[in-house]
């Protein structure tokens, strides 16, 4: 599914990611953990082709395609989902109508027919129920207004609808409170298969009761210092990053 | 022949420069203009013709006309028709698509190409008897009584050199009258359209509501060739006591032709007007918008939308005079440029010394698709009152780089992305427009000018 090899990267000269290497198989969900400030971001936003990250060295590899290479719209209809950490806000242009513009778009790339309003209008209300996401929602402008809690079932509603083969989620359950955090994780296993991949980034184990991860690792100072299984997290969750981080500067 | 007289005691030494070609066409063709055995037209026609003699066309030395260069306007030669094209070329313009009605929009209609009405594209039957829509050519050969106070009533003396061209050598027009308490059941579509080689097209137009009368005019000019032309027009608007009258002009005509648009209207107590102009086409588009509120509790809206590119340039130059107490007045101006366009807005706001309680508000956002487009705003208050609410704006800004890739990352292509945010941007304006069609229609035409664009002229970042 992805393969990121010793991926650098920076902005404004400064170097962020310094060597990133993972490798995510088809079904598997791997949890990123890390301080703040250590590259998480940066890396959900480089896979998804933010323009503003200068990639110096390394290689990306999205299902035998070079994903570097590819316009951030291609890796969308390619199968690239990116849950935004701060979904933008945009007056002016309906939820629905950017919904449909998404699906169409993706529906196009892959040679299926573009959705009538009717037949999209009926997946567009199934999806949102799955979200519990009330149906004035999809009218207002896209997430102006919304509440932390709102915005982030709206990416979940977005990727719902998308369907597709990676989704990285960014801190997706910040902000959330106990019932939403459900909903959303809800949303998420209801799509997961032995053939979709996650990314989740997360600074809290309690995701991962609902997200149940394959991998967890942790990255701090733009690398990858440790990975391991679920009982990774619990450990960080208990100890925090310090004895990693001495660890990893030591070695 | 009526403008000899004035010919003779001009010498030309005194004229000002670039108007000897059209005080000569003047000579040629007066006697072919509508209102012919009207006298105090022709005595009109012919003070007009001596003013716009004596000052000629303004200057960017004028600090009303500064940031628009007329050059390219002054400096040609564009000719009256002195009769309608006819024969085949007339079967060819009949089914331009310019010419096509607006999709769903069941409204009253009439078509001039280069300024001759055609009566066979117009439709102005089963109007209710207290509603009278006709030509200005029509009114004047019938009954130019009904509108001798009227016509020059409102532009005046101080009216610049356009306007004043206008006075002297307009053609026909659209003269709308409605009487006290009528109310013009559909909309009324006025189309303009010029279609020869550097064709002057002068059109005339009045509009009149009696009290508590009520009417929606749209008034569309577009090009029926890539054609350079000159459209010079003058509207005067007259809203007596309690009259509503809803303005829209949409101007789209082609990239090489040149507009100077001039609506004066004056209001009466408790009268609103509203007058919007969508402007897309054009090589250089100069709209003078002024409305006089004269009676108390008068309210006037003037909003703009304009998407520019290429070397468009358009001037939206706007007074509002609130001249009685309670009036409120709101303008919006909202422009999308790119590429090496250009935008100018200015807005004078004059409140009198009688005019409390005024309530009047402005402005004007611009939204930069390129760093070579260029925008100049400038607001001018002028308030003798003292218990007041005036405010003003301008701002500028560029297309949100967050929200382009958040609509990427959603697979939304590029052009179809800077489109939503544009048409985001513009929208609150364009959500105004009361008529449902006429604004479903200009919300798809910007949608694919602006997509339209990109295919020609590519990423312009
Ligand atoms: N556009 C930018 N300009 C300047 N610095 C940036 C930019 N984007 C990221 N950085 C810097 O890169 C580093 C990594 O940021 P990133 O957002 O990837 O961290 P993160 O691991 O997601 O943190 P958090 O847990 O707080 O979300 C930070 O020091 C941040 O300030
Ligand atoms: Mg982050």
């Amino acid at each position: 599914m992805l393969t990121v090899n010793n991926l650098h990267a920076s902005v404004d000269g400064k170097a962020i990611l310094r060597g990133i290497n993972l490798k995510v198989n088809p079904g598997e969900i791997h949890a990123i953990m890390g301080p703040n400030g250590s590259g998480k971001s940066t890396l959900a936003n480089v896979l998804a082709g933010r323009d503003n990250y200068e990639v110096t060295s390394g290689e990306v590899v999205f299902q035998d395609q070079n994903l570097l290479e590819m316009e951030p719209e291609i890796r969308a209809r390619e199968g690239v989902f990116l849950a935004f950490q701060y979904p933008v806000e945009i007056p002016g242009v309906s939820n629905l109508y950017l919904l449909k513009a998404a699906i169409n778009s993706v529906k196009k790339h892959r040679g299926e027919e573009e959705l009538d309003a009717m037949t999209f209008l009926k997946l567009i209300k199934e999806k949102a129920a799955l979200v519990e996401m009330k149906q004035e929602f999809l009218y207002r402008s896209v997430n102006e207004g919304f509440s932390g809690g709102e915005k982030k079932r709206n990416e979940i509603l977005q990727m719902a609808l998308l369907e597709p083969h990676l989704s990285i989620l960014d801190e997706t359950d910040s902000g959330l409170d106990i019932d939403a955090l459900k909903i959303v994780a809800h949303g998420v296993n209801t799509l997961r298969n032995e053939s979709r991949s996650m990314l989740v980034v997360t600074h809290y184990q309690r995701l991962l009761d609902y997200i149940v991860p394959d991998y967890v690792h942790v990255l701090a100072h733009g690398k990858i210092i440790r990975s391991g299984d679920k009982s990774l997290a619990l450990e960080l969750e208990a100890k925090g990053y310090g004895w990693i981080e001495d660890h990893a500067s030591a070695a | 022949m009526a403008g000899l007289k004035i010919m003779q005691v001009q010498p030309d030494t005194m004229l000002a420069s670039g108007t000897q070609f059209y005080l000569d066409q003047f000579e040629q063709i007066s006697d072919k203009l509508p209102g012919q055995n009207v006298d105090w037209l022709q005595s009109s026609r012919n003070n007009n013709l001596a003013r716009f003699g004596k000052n000629g066309f303004p200057t960017q030395k004028d600090e009303d006309w500064r940031y628009t260069p007329l050059k390219p306007v002054t400096g040609k030669a564009f000719n009256l028709k002195s009769a309608p094209t006819s024969g085949v070329e007339h079967e060819d313009t009949r089914s331009q698509s310019a010419l096509r009605p607006i999709p769903g929009l069941n409204c009253h209609r009439l078509v001039f190409v280069d300024g001759f009405p055609e009566m066979s594209m117009s439709d102005i039957a089963g109007l209710d008897g207290k509603v009278s829509v006709r030509s200005l050519s029509e009114v004047l050969a019938e009954d130019p009584e009904t509108i001798r106070d009227l016509l020059d009533s409102v532009v005046g003396e101080s009216s610049h050199g356009f306007a004043a061209l206008n006075g002297a050598l307009h053609q026909d027009g659209l003269v709308v009258m409605l009487e006290e308490g009528a109310i013009l059941s559909m909309p009324l579509e006025v189309v303009y359209a010029s279609n020869q080689e550097l064709t002057l097209v002068q059109p005339r137009n009045l509009i009149c509501l009696g009290k508590g009368a009520k009417a929606q005019i749209i008034e569309r000019t577009v090009s029926l060739s890539d054609s350079s032309c000159l459209h010079n027009s003058v509207t005067e608007v007259i809203l007596n006591e309690g009259s509503e009258l809803d303005y829209y002009l949409i101007q789209d005509q082609s990239r090489s032709s040149y507009q100077v648009c001039g609506v004066w209207a004056r209001q009466k107590e408790s009268s609103r007007f509203s007058c919007h102009t969508v402007t897309f086409g054009g090589g250089l588009v100069r709209n003078d918008l002024r409305s006089e509120m004269t009676g108390p509790g008068a309210h006037c809206d003037m909003l703009g939308v304009y998407s520019l590119s290429a070397k468009q340039h358009v001037d939206n130059h706007t007074t509002m005079i609130h001249g009685a107490a309670h009036c409120t007045s709101n303008e919006l101006y909202k422009g999308v440029l790119d590429q090496r366009s250009r935008s100018v807005f200015h807005g004078r706001i004059k409140v009198e010394k009688d005019a409390q309680k005024t309530d009047a508000r402005q402005s004007n956002n611009t939204l930069l698709l390129s760093r070579d487009a260029e925008i100049d705003t400038k607001p001018q208050l002028e308030i003798y009152a003292d218990d007041v609410k005036c405010s003003h704006g301008a701002t500028i800004g560029q297309l949100d780089e967050t929200s382009m890739f958040y609509l990427r990352s959603r697979g939304i292509d590029p052009d179809v992305a800077r489109s939503m945010l544009t048409y985001a941007f513009v929208n609150d304006v364009l959500g105004q427009i009361k008529i449902e069609p006429l604004r479903d229609y200009l919300e798809k035409a910007l949608g694919e000018q602006l997509i339209r664009e990109k295919k020609l002229f590519g990423q312009t970042k």
